[in-house]
């Protein structure tokens, strides 16, 4: 392998099948590279040629789907990238029922505090996607939940239109579902498993529920999904659900990063957001596994 | 199951088959409908073998090239019978709804 002996297209070959994950590649390099340059002898053809398009964009989409694997799509998949591939699906829907939560408490608002739909501008229609992504996700419909999930993130793409801190802070704010958006594309491939609508179904309709809450009464609202995260993070710590736990602790971070922008940048210090990002660190920091059991645990 | 599985699963019940002469056969039996792509023929042959429905045969070594045989399993003709019996119902109807219509089901060719 990498030997001097190899032809141009050959090295190319070689060279983007590096995308894949080694231990996938160590079994299967050998065999792809024998079907790429089947039938191929032209000299020219194989000092001068490159890859295509098509079989280039098979490689990458083959990549995302083996480095984020589902257990079940593969055999011998290492317990590493399993468990990588389920903390990028658990923090894509984490961030789907946070952008329900949002929707819910800006329609909220929209009645409580603006007095009415005359009142609010009409793109503010888009943060409203998060109630069609969720049921289109729990229902397989994965490309209109891909679509509906990155909204928002192209509104705060458009935003940056006009440079300024303002614009800056907007896409700050967007960070959630901005990396919600990259993980339901990456996670959410072909091969990953369905989804156990029913019971995520409960998650959302709570997150509904918490959104009414948030809107009636923005600080107590966040702090409550604030203790609830803690709450949720315990209970993954002491069931031993490492994936759920990872998951979380990456969804607080999301979460830590406007809040202490917000701060930072405009120096307010609320009480209420003080508690929260305290909260929020813990989640952060606290281990996903008991100390005690070396051997990770990946069910 | 998707039409790329469908017709992996077809080619193989033939006989064992490497890499190279799946994408051959397949691209064969679809009449140059379906070219598989590398990375598209191990997606679906990773699935099918996870699922228990392919599985690896022997290897050999030509002109300096692996080559891995995957064949059918037991399972795997039975999903394939399932598949061909579900497609043959979807087929049957709606001839019948075309011959309602006046309406020859084989357009085309003989």
């Amino acid at each position: 392998m990498g030997g001097s002996g190899l032809r141009n297209l050959e090295r190319r070959y070689r060279t983007l099948l590096k995308v894949l994950p080694r231990w996938y590649r160590r079994d299967r390099e050998e065999e792809m590279v024998g079907i790429f340059l089947a039938e191929r002898e032209d000299d020219l053809d194989l000092e001068h040629s490159w890859p295509g398009w098509g079989e280039t964009w098979a490689v990458l989409g083959l990549a995302v789907r083996t480095h984020l694997a589902a257990g079940a799509a593969l055999t011998s998949v290492p317990a590493k990238v399993v468990w990588r591939g389920e903390v990028v699906r658990a923090l894509g829907m984490l961030g789907l029922l946070l952008g329900l939560y949002y929707a819910t408490a800006a329609v909220v608002q929209v009645f409580t505090l603006f007095g009415g739909l005359d009142a609010v501008a009409w793109w503010r229609v888009v943060e409203l996607a998060p109630f069609v992504a969720f049921p289109a996700l729990l229902s397989g419909r994965r490309t209109l939940a891909k679509v509906a999930a990155g909204a928002p993130a192209l509104l705060s793409v458009v935003a940056l239109g006009q440079p300024g801190p303002a614009a800056l802070m907007w896409t700050v704010f967007q960070l959630p579902s901005l990396v919600t958006f990259a993980c339901l594309c990456l996670g959410f491939h072909r091969d990953a498993p369905v989804l156990p609508a029913r019971r995520l179904l409960w998650w959302g309709g709570g997150a509904v529920v918490l959104g009414v809450v948030g809107g009636v009464a923005a600080g107590a609202g966040l702090l409550l999904l604030g203790l609830i995260t803690v709450g949720a993070r315990v209970f993954a710590f002491v069931r031993g659900d490492a994936v759920f736990g990872r998951a979380l602790s990456l969804f607080a971070l999301l979460q830590l990063v406007p809040l202490v922008l917000l701060a930072v940048a405009w120096d307010e210090a609320v009480m209420s957001r003080t508690v929260l990002a305290v909260l929020l660190v813990l989640v952060v920091v606290l281990p996903v596994r008991r100390r005690s059991k070396a051997a990770p645990q990946v069910t | 199951m998707s039409e790329q599985a469908f017709l992996v699963l077809t080619v193989l019940a033939e006989e064992p088959l490497h890499g190279y002469a799946i994408v051959q056969a397949v691209e064969q039996l679809s009449e140059g409908r379906m070219v598989l792509r590398v990375g598209t023929l191990y997606g679906v042959l990773d699935r099918l073998v996870a699922d228990g429905l392919a599985e690896r045969d022997r290897e050999e070594v030509r002109q300096g090239r692996l080559r891995r045989y995957y064949k059918l399993t037991d399972s795997g003709v039975r999903a394939l019978q399932a598949e061909v019996a579900r497609l043959s119902a979807n087929v049957r109807a709606a001839s019948a709804v075309l011959r309602g219509r006046g309406v020859q089901a084989w357009a085309g060719r003989a």
